[in-house]
């Protein structure tokens, strides 16, 4: 008799679980749209993934706020796998078969973990925005059919300085990327483009956490650039501003970065020697500056706005990106009525013109990230904010 | 001309960062035996803590490196019980794997702190560079340079002529013997450890205003002061100055001439060589063993 309730009792709550499990899910995955997203909000790329979840966060909040995407609220999956790589990799996992989202935006905040990601989104027929910056996650474009992203290839930027250097009628350049895939990515881009515009280039490479850039200067310095532009995320670029200043004897040279490096605080960190430095970026840093016809203005000021209303801080280039991928994701969902992976992805490659905060996507079957050259400002840093450099 | 003075200058300025981190493996290597991994996160956390305290209290900056210098060496008190306790045994090799996994710890409880973050000092005299000859000399490199000088005249003369010196080493030398004299293992660690603490401060303080110190500046500083250390033979502090300007003008003359993509690579090979052909160091006389 004891021994048959003793059994009894668990018997009994699995059978109730199980029901309950099942009927939950049964029940959600026609009302409610599932979204699984990744972001690092610990870890190395803490301070990214930080931003990146507040800005998707936003996103969600806005469209459940409106009634959901046609009707259907938004359900939140959200993961930190604090800057690995495998977890990451079981994170997704879980996201696609126990979670069983219908949607990945966010690829952990860092491009080697979206890569992972997309290896396991595209054979679970599941569309996967991206919010990290490598063009391998989306290209080509013929093997990701259903991942897409909402940064700037660095082809994009790069060729938006080219056309800067054009403009401003300069014809040799040193380029210092450094040793990263970041750098070296830009490097291969650089290579063709910059003297397919008539700039002749002088290229030296250096390693992330360089803590003397003097010699490479005075090597670069020889051939008289007009423009010397860093490539790197790493703080060594502090060191590149300070040490340039200080060897570079003409003082119409430009000192420039690319867009890894836009970052007031490191920016401060320069001191005098930052000032004047021209980077390339999104133009969320310097919305306010934008003249009126700009299509972004008035799309980056109500996200300034509502992200400040909500967080308390200012929203950075990361916090845009990710609320990008959500919304993006979001118009083609509505647009299809569905969100089966090919139809939900062919929705998004014929959206036509999406206004988002990073930039004016346009994607289509042969571009996945979206954005073009109009996209990228080039900002000057004045030793107190950026401005548009002229 | 300009361009070979720029890598001398360059080189003796990074050099003089090396040479102040090998000094200190060569402290430790006098008076333990061990080769101490921890010392590039001492030279980090010196860095980081100035910074830290420059910028949030803007004290002038004497207050700031001394409160890296404190904090060196309070990390080094530190050290030297969490690395020798764990074991009656006290060989030189288990200290040395000790001081591995504390220098992961350190560097993982930095991050935590930081939050990943950057911090940079200004220039002790002025962010003003001198011009020699067409080069850039920055008076911070001076500065280092002239620290590293007096602290390995200083500490050899404390090794050689002082009594407290010269009981560390006998200590190294045979530490089971030193304690039956009377020397007490654990304060021999103190002293040595408390001493490696302040001078990775010390390299740390004066790093920080040429470049900026995150929680990940000092790993690879670790390795590449040990490469100098090695050079110049391990425990002769002579030999580690000696050892870390040639270190640093190898690596800025391939960063000059050559590619900077390979500056770290320098002192890899510098180590690797030295350990194949001459492992003592280029310094050490050959050494006979009595029996």
């Amino acid at each position: 008799m004891k021994n048959r309730y003793r059994l009894a009792a668990p018997v009994a709550a699995a059978v109730l679980l199980t029901g309950c499990a099942a009927g939950g899910s049964g029940g959600s995955s026609g009302k409610t749209i599932k979204v699984g997203t990744l972001y690092s909000v610990t870890g190395p790329a803490a301070n990214v993934g930080d931003k990146m979840r507040k800005g998707t966060e936003l996103a969600v909040d806005q469209l459940n706020q409106q009634g959901g995407i046609g009707g259907k609220k938004i359900e939140w999956k959200f993961y930190d796998p604090a800057g690995d790589t495998s977890t990451a990799v079981s994170q997704t996992r879980k996201l696609l078969t126990s979670d069983k989202v219908d949607v990945v935006v966010g690829g952990g905040s860092a491009s080697g973990i979206a890569l992972a990601m997309g290896q396991l989104t595209e054979p679970a027929k599941k569309v996967f925005v991206a919010t990290e910056g490598a063009r391998q996650i989306v290209q080509p474009e013929a093997k990701h059919p259903l991942t897409f992203k909402a940064t700037f290839n660095d082809t994009v930027v790069v060729n938006k300085i080219v056309q800067y250097w054009q403009a401003k009628g300069i014809k040799r350049v040193a380029l210092l990327p450094d040793t990263s895939g970041f750098g070296q990515s830009a490097l291969e881009v650089a290579k063709t483009a910059v003297p397919a515009a008539g700039i002749k280039l002088d290229v030296a490479s250096f390693d992330p956490g360089t803590s003397d850039f003097t010699p490479l200067l005075s090597r670069l310095a020889k051939n008289r650039p007009q423009a010397y532009l860093a490539w790197t995320t790493d703080s060594s670029g502090v060191t590149f501003l300070k040490n340039a200043r200080s060897v570079i004897r003409d003082p119409s040279a430009l000192i420039q970065h690319g867009f890894g490096f836009v970052d007031d605080r490191y920016m401060k960190q320069a001191g005098q020697a930052s000032v004047g430095t021209v980077l390339s970026s999104p133009k969320l840093p310097v919305y306010d500056e934008l003249p009126a016809s700009d299509p972004q203005r008035a799309t980056i000021a109500r996200f300034v706005a509502a992200y400040q209303a909500k967080f308390h801080e200012q929203p950075n280039v990361y916090a845009g990106e990710a609320y990008d991928a959500m919304m993006v994701a979001a118009a083609g969902i509505k647009k299809a009525g569905t969100t089966d992976g090919p139809k939900l992805a062919t929705a998004i490659e014929t959206l036509g013109t999406y206004t988002g905060v990073t930039g004016v996507f346009r994607y289509g079957p042969q571009d996945h990230s979206g954005l073009g050259v109009d996209g990228v400002a080039m900002i000057k840093w004045t030793g107190t904010r950026f401005e548009v450099a002229r | 001309m300009s361009l070979l003075l720029q890598v001398v200058s360059a080189g003796l300025s990074v050099g003089a960062v090396y040479a102040l981190v090998a000094v200190g493996f060569g402290v430790v290597a006098n008076g333990t035996g061990a080769v101490n991994f921890v010392q590039g996160e001492f030279v980090m956390l010196g860095g980081i803590v100035a910074g830290a305290v420059d910028e949030r209290w803007h004290p002038p900056l004497p207050v700031s490196v001394l409160a890296a210098l404190l904090a060196g060496a309070v990390a080094g008190l530190l050290t030297a019980p969490a690395v020798t306790r764990f074991s009656r045994n006290r060989n030189p090799e288990l200290i040395t794997l000790a001081t591995v996994g504390l220098a992961v710890a350190l560097k993982a409880a930095v991050l935590l702190a930081t939050d990943r973050g950057t911090y940079p000092l200004p220039h002790f005299f002025g962010e003003r560079p001198l011009r020699v000859a067409g080069a850039t000399v920055d008076t911070q490199t001076l500065w280092n340079l002239a620290v590293a000088v007096v602290v390995a005249v200083a500490l050899s003369a404390f090794f050689r002529r002082t009594r407290r010196g010269t009981i560390l080493r006998a200590a190294a030398d045979d530490a089971e013997m030193a304690t039956a004299f009377g020397v007490s293992f654990g304060s021999t660690a103190r002293w040595v450890f408390v001493l490696a603490g302040a001078l990775g401060a010390l390299a740390g303080v004066g790093l920080a205003p040429l470049s900026v110190m995150s929680y990940d500046s000092g790993t690879l500083l670790g390795l590449k002061g040990f490469a100098a250390a090695m050079l110049g033979g391990l425990g002769n502090l002579y030999g580690a100055l000696v050892g870390g300007l040639l270190l640093g003008l190898a690596e800025t003359a391939v960063a000059g001439y050559g590619s900077a993509g390979y500056g770290d690579a320098v002192a890899f090979v510098i180590l690797l060589l030295v350990l194949f052909t001459r492992p003592t160091g280029l310094f050490a006389r050959r050494s006979v063993s009595r029996v």
